[in-house]
């Protein structure tokens, strides 16, 4: 049911092939009504009453100079509504990498939009996009949501600045978070100078997908394993503060609680991890393993009781030898 | 010329409509075609009891030069004919090979290697499928394969479901046989998917490369997901699944290096409805390489018919399918000339065109190229160097070098060039004929006056210029040894092509303007004054019968100036030594292997290997750090220097090039400051000079090239006293001089200045009062008093540049694809300039102060050595072909360097002046 709903909204977006607030003159106000009434049904007739409804505001921006003119980018959390309770102080307050972790749960409905604070990414340069973009994999959405450009979608540059044929200051997407979809996935920037866009250049961010009624864990770790380090940060599990982000990070646990994993990989590298001295089930079965093979944009969620320090790390040889591993402290 | 299919000829700019009809077209004479296919598989699989299943497959070679599978009479398709059959089952698979190689048929986890098929003749493989599941097949021959032998086999359970999706409200729902509308099976091979549609009836449709499956929203579509070769991992937008055997629902999957496969079942759109919805690989390098396509779910009511990728009979020369898009591939290799090697190569060279080069194809607006990694043990990218003004899709280019490969689809007529960015004498090229051009194959763009724009930023470069020329006789020299310059031969032939090209300035015939017949050719005198010790000179691209990749190092006795060894190293397959380095004492020679993961050490008295390592990718030069002796190693193909502490063979750890997350700098030739205390890189990716403290620390990055895109840093020489460094900007054809204790740029020195990219005139512009140019600069040593930088350049040059002015001071000839310098010590005071090429077998001996008087001006070729073995040279194995080609790394020992030549054992600095055992006086 809900999803039909959700698709009714869907087409009325495609027919009038706009989901953005365009430079250009925009779309009147009935279409973002209608939205709110779709949203609204929605609501109603999910007969799920703990489904939230979050507004999501990003931004883009370029951070971590290397001290040499060297950069790289980053997404920002600049509001987090849930059913209008305003989360946004559980976020930093700078642009981070990995980029904010979205925690949401089946059932929820997610407007999110995307502005750019790249320099220079308002003026149209023939062949090369300054669109930065938010494609997420796992949860449901419509083409006009794929975070694409129009080359690949044939419907729109689905991101904010300058694409290859649409501007757009500010690019909102809707996720349909359905049962089903339950998982940790990735977003990232599809539209960054080419149709590959700049996930490897520092945007990217994960959403953890929840169950109804899903455990709660101490601390919840994203790792993102790069081409030549762990990018990662925490959630503390009682007050949901994200924290501790950067490359390698030092992750701390109080003895005997329950913590959570979260690694996707980024970049071109495959690579095999290890938690070292732990042992986890294998997501999806009852196998427990103690290290895992993962290639980029794969996912595996794994959750510990912490019961010693160990290092966590990369086998692969070149990362290894670079130094691609963190400390995972228990105290 | 070779435009006879222009009436049939797809319109680029509006290929997707086109596509589709062809597709629409040709669908009932495929299905006609194609219900022979499946009739054996399907009738078979279809009964209930264990069933024999009698299978034909003939491999044969493709109008493109690939290799495929033919179900009995069919068209050879890419993938092979998809085999379903059930748990249980016995197959008999007769091969009959029409190609002109051995062909194998291999299915790991079923029926393991068994004797191959030679050309013309047939064998029987048979096994039973015991264990449910997707399975390749392949030719299992040595990466041969990869060019189109591979195909899936279906195995699925006898009884019961066959697979499981999900549905939009996460419900999961059972799948049989009969639930299927559609499957597609995608290999993923170096950078492209080759695909292949079943419809529900069991029809099979060639999709080929990187083509956009399609389906009506809701069908239920099985796709089958398959690699060989490199790994990658799987992702199609919005539509998620179940991991084989699991509960977990995932939208990306890894398939492991070597081969592996995955299978999975989605309603088409479900809960997220129609769309063109992209599947790609989810490697960065593979992404930038090409390696995607869309899965089109039409809305219910449309046909879900897709469009159909590019074709190995499609519109290329000699294609034999020419409505149909085409594309032509070619075999990355470590094999000299042949780097990018077109699958029909042979049969190029075989045209009536006097065409010499295995690295030319010609296709025609709106086909692809395919570039696929299968005879290489290092990594590469494909890059472009020159494409036509205004051309889509250029420059094509991936931000790091890997394993795989790449695809490009070209629109604008014109001559495409691409390389490799971490061996940037690798060309292929490509020219897409206008078919409404009659008189020749055009090297530019009709529309744009047949200008060529260069990666340097070069924009409407006329193609009759002489610098385009030069560029072409480059591409014809450096791709073809028959064009190289064998001293031992006594004469040297230059065959180009023998084909009108439509240029800027009209139609012209390379062969006619310069091939170059029966010129005699000499080694030339030897050096009058000896040099103190041996040379080591990578003969890079030198055959041995006892391995099949390139490469000796050639030991030269100063003494003599003969060659006294051959070092091949046939037990380690030894491929493509590129550089050297030595121990303090000078008793053992490290070695990079630069199309390789390895790095040797040699017992220099004896040529024998002490230990190969496993390094990192494409390892290119080595250099001891001269305060401890430890190892640094520049990782070309990656991220950073490995490390190998002084006195062992155990790699320590790996150096950053850059910082966390930033852009990989691949750094190439490499050097170290006297005290030890600074590394520098010249990092060819990331365009600049990188400094590192002996802890790691980046004190500095500089760019070079003044901001010109793709400089392209390759090599370091270092002033004495640190005072300064030297950087070649390979594609930029300068020097940048950067102040030695904090990186700051100093000075650019153009070393083309006075030269006319148009009409090739050189006159003294830059007013240092010679006519000198150095096209193509690589590597750049300082010498070891301090006085002179020489500079080997790959255009035939050899530039020197006075420290104390930073200008030029002379030019000295050098045979083509000049490439490695350094310096040795010279009998009695001064230094000899070792400088070695790539497409001669001579090694170039420059005195740069012949008469004692300090007059750099006065420097002069002191003699040159054949590199080519002879009765009395010591050899591990027997050369075999290209003899003494392919010199690039060089290093004289004793290493007189400062910083290196005070640590020498007293018996090598006996040998030296004072002057040479103290260089800078102190």
């Amino acid at each position: 049911m809900s999803f039909q709903l959700n698709q009714l909204c869907c087409a009325l977006e495609l027919a009038e092939n706009s989901n953005a607030t365009q430079s250009s003159p925009h779309q009147a106000l009935f279409r973002k009504l209608l939205m709110i009434l779709c949203l609204a049904l929605l609501l109603v007739f999910s007969g799920k009453s703990n489904a939230a409804e979050h507004i999501i505001q990003l931004t883009a921006e370029v951070t971590r100079d290397d001290g040499f003119g060297n950069k790289l980018l980053a997404y920002k959390m600049l509001s987090h509504r849930v059913n209008g309770q305003d989360i946004t102080n559980r976020y930093s307050l700078e642009a981070t990498i990995p980029g904010p972790t979205l925690e949401l749960t089946e059932g929820d409905t997610v407007k999110i939009s995307i502005l750019n604070a790249i320099p220079g990414n308002e003026v149209a340069v023939p062949g090369i996009s300054k669109q930065v973009s938010i494609h997420v994999h796992g949860v449901h959405y419509n083409i006009l949501s794929d975070g694409t450009l129009k080359v690949i979608n044939k419907v729109d540059d689905e991101g904010a600045g300058a694409g290859l044929e649409q501007t757009y200051s500010v690019y909102e997407y809707f996720w349909d978070v359905a049962p089903g979809t339950a998982g940790t996935w990735a977003y990232h920037d599809h539209n960054f100078e080419t149709h590959n866009g700049a996930e490897h250049k520092g945007l990217f961010g994960a959403i953890i997908v929840n169950p109804i009624g899903a455990h709660h864990y101490a601390k919840e770790y994203v790792l993102y394993l790069g081409d030549d380090a762990f990018w990662g940060m925490e959630i503390n599990g009682a007050n949901k503060k994200q924290s501790n982000h950067g490359p390698n990070p030092t992750l701390t646990a109080k003895e005997d609680t329950h913590v959570r994993f979260h690694l996707i990989a980024l970049g071109t590298d495959l690579h095999t991890f290890r938690l070292n001295g732990y042992k986890w089930f294998d997501p999806g079965t009852d196998n427990r393993i103690n290290e895992v093979a993962i290639g980029p944009l794969e996912k595996h969620v794994f959750s510990v009781e912490a019961k010693h320090s160990a290092h966590y790390e990369d086998k692969n040889l070149s990362n290894k030898l670079l130094g691609m591993r963190g400390k995972f402290n228990v105290q | 010329m070779f435009s006879n299919y222009e009436n049939l000829l797809i319109d680029d700019k509006d290929n997707d409509m086109n596509n589709k009809e062809t597709y629409g077209l040709n669908r009932p004479i495929m299905q006609l075609m194609k219900c022979m296919v499946v009739v054996v598989a399907l009738l078979a699989s279809s009964v209930v009891l264990a069933a024999v299943h009698n299978i034909t497959l003939t491999a044969k070679t493709l109008p493109n030069g690939q290799l495929a599978y033919a179900l009995n009479d069919n068209e050879a398709v890419i993938p092979g004919p998809t085999l379903f059959v059930k748990e249980g089952d016995n197959v008999n698979v007769t091969l009959n090979n029409d190609t002109s190689i051995r062909v194998g048929f291999k299915i790991p986890g079923l029926q393991q290697s068994a004797s191959k098929v030679k050309p013309g003749e047939s064998k029987k493989y048979n096994f039973k499928a015991k264990k449910a599941g997707t399975y390749a097949y392949h030719g299992d021959m040595r990466g041969k394969e990869l060019l189109g032998l591979f195909g899936a086999l279906v195995v699925d359970k006898a009884h019961g479901p066959v697979d499981r999706y999900m549905e939009a409200n996460g419900n999961a729902v059972s799948v049989n046989r009969s639930d299927i509308d559609k499957q597609f099976v995608l290999f993923m091979v170096g950078s492209t998917f080759w695909g292949t549609e079943i419809a529900s009836d069991g029809t099979q449709k060639p999709l080929w490369a990187n083509p956009h499956p399609g389906a009506v929203e809701n069908d239920i579509v099985r796709f089958h997901i398959l690699s060989v070769g490199p790994g990658h991992t799987f992702h199609l937008h919005a539509h998620r699944w179940f991991k084989t055997g699991t509960n977990e629902v995932i939208d990306t999957k890894l398939l492991a290096e070597g081969y592996d496969t995955h299978s999975f079942t989605v309603k088409a759109g479900t809960g997220v409805g129609p769309g063109n919805w992209q599947y790609h690989c989810h490697l960065i390098a593979h992404m930038e390489a090409g390696m995607h396509g869309s899965f089109i779910v039409d809305p219910v009511g449309g046909d879900g018919a897709g469009i159909i990728g590019a074709s190995p009979y499609g519109n290329i020369l000699l294609g034999t399918k020419p409505s149909e898009p085409g594309v032509v591939t070619f075999e990355v290799s470590d094999e000299p000339a042949s780097w990018f090697r077109s699958a029909r190569g042979d049969a190029i060279v075989g045209l009536p065109f006097d065409i010499k080069t295995k690295s030319l194809e010609v296709i025609y607006p709106g086909s692809s190229v395919n570039f696929i990694m299968s005879d290489t043990n290092g990594v590469h990218t494909i890059s472009s160097l020159l494409w036509p003004t205004g051309a889509q899709h250029m420059p094509f280019d991936q931000s790091s070098a890997y394993r795989g490969g790449g695809f490009v689809t070209l629109h604008t007529p014109g001559l495409y060039v691409f390389t490799c960015k971490v061996h940037p004498f690798m060309f292929a090229a490509v020219i897409v004929d206008d078919p409404n051009t009659q008189d020749g194959l055009d090297l530019g763009n009709p529309q744009n006056n047949y200008t060529i724009d260069l990666v340097t930023g070069f924009k409407n470069l006329p193609t009759s210029s002489d610098l385009a020329v030069l560029l072409l006789k480059t591409f014809f020299i450096a791709t073809a040894p028959d064009n190289w310059q064998d001293y031992s031969s006594g004469q040297w032939n230059v065959k180009y092509p023998n084909l009108p090209l439509i240029t800027t300035g009209g139609v012209v015939n390379l062969s006619t303007l310069f091939n170059i017949n029966g010129q005699a050719l000499s080694v030339g005198s030897k050096p009058e004054k000896r040099g103190v010790g041996e040379v080591w000179v990578n003969t890079q691209f030198e055959k041995t019968a006892g391995k099949n990749k390139p490469g000796t190092t050639s030991v030269i006795d100063t003494a003599s100036w003969t060659v006294k060894r051959k070092v091949a190293l046939p037990q380690i397959n030894n491929n493509n030594p590129h550089n050297m380095w030595t121990n303090r004492d000078q008793s053992i020679i490290f070695q990079t292997q630069w199309f390789d993961n390895k790095f040797s050490m040699i017992n220099r008295e004896t040529g024998e290997l002490i230990k190969n390592i496993t390094v990192g990718y494409s390892p290119s030069h080595v250099v001891t750090i001269p305060t401890t002796d430890d190892i640094t190693i520049a990782i070309n193909g990656e991220n950073g220097l490995y490390m190998i502490p002084a006195g062992t063979t155990r790699v320590e750890k790996m150096m950053p090039t850059q910082a966390h997350g930033h852009i990989s700098a691949n750094p190439h030739g490499h050097w170290i400051s006297a005290d030890g205390s600074k590394i520098v890189t010249p990092n060819i990716n990331t365009h600049d000079v990188g400094i590192y403290g002996a802890n790691g620390d980046i004190e500095a990055r500089t760019p070079t090239g003044n901001n010109a895109p793709g400089a392209h840093p390759i090599a370091i020489g270092m002033m004495p006293d640190s005072s300064k460094i030297y950087a070649a900007n390979l594609l930029h054809h300068t020097m940048s001089v950067l102040d030695g204790s904090t990186g700051a740029l100093l000075k650019t020195i153009e070393l083309i200045k006075d030269y006319d990219p148009f009409t090739g005139s050189i006159v003294d512009k830059d007013d240092n009062g010679v006519e000198a140019i150095g096209v193509l600069p690589i590597q750049s040593p300082v010498s070891p008093d301090g006085k002179a930088v020489v500079i080997a350049s790959m255009g035939g040059h050899i530039v020197i540049i006075d420290t104390a002015t930073d200008k030029i001071v002379k030019s000295l000839p050098c045979d083509p694809g000049c490439h490695g310098a350094n310096f040795g010590a010279k009998e009695g005071g001064g230094y000899y300039a070792y400088v070695t090429t790539k497409f001669g077998n001579r090694l170039t001996v420059v005195d740069l102060d012949p008469n004692g008087n300090g007059k750099l001006s006065e420097a002069k070729i002191a003699g040159y050595v054949s590199l080519v073995d002879t009765p009395s040279t010591a050899k591990d194995d027997t050369v075999s072909g290209l003899p003494g080609f392919g010199g690039q790394g060089v290093l004289a020992v004793p290493n007189v360097y400062n910083g290196w030549v005070q640590n020498l054992p007293a018996h090598w600095k006996d040998a030296l002046t004072t002057a040479q055992q103290n260089p800078i006086g102190h």
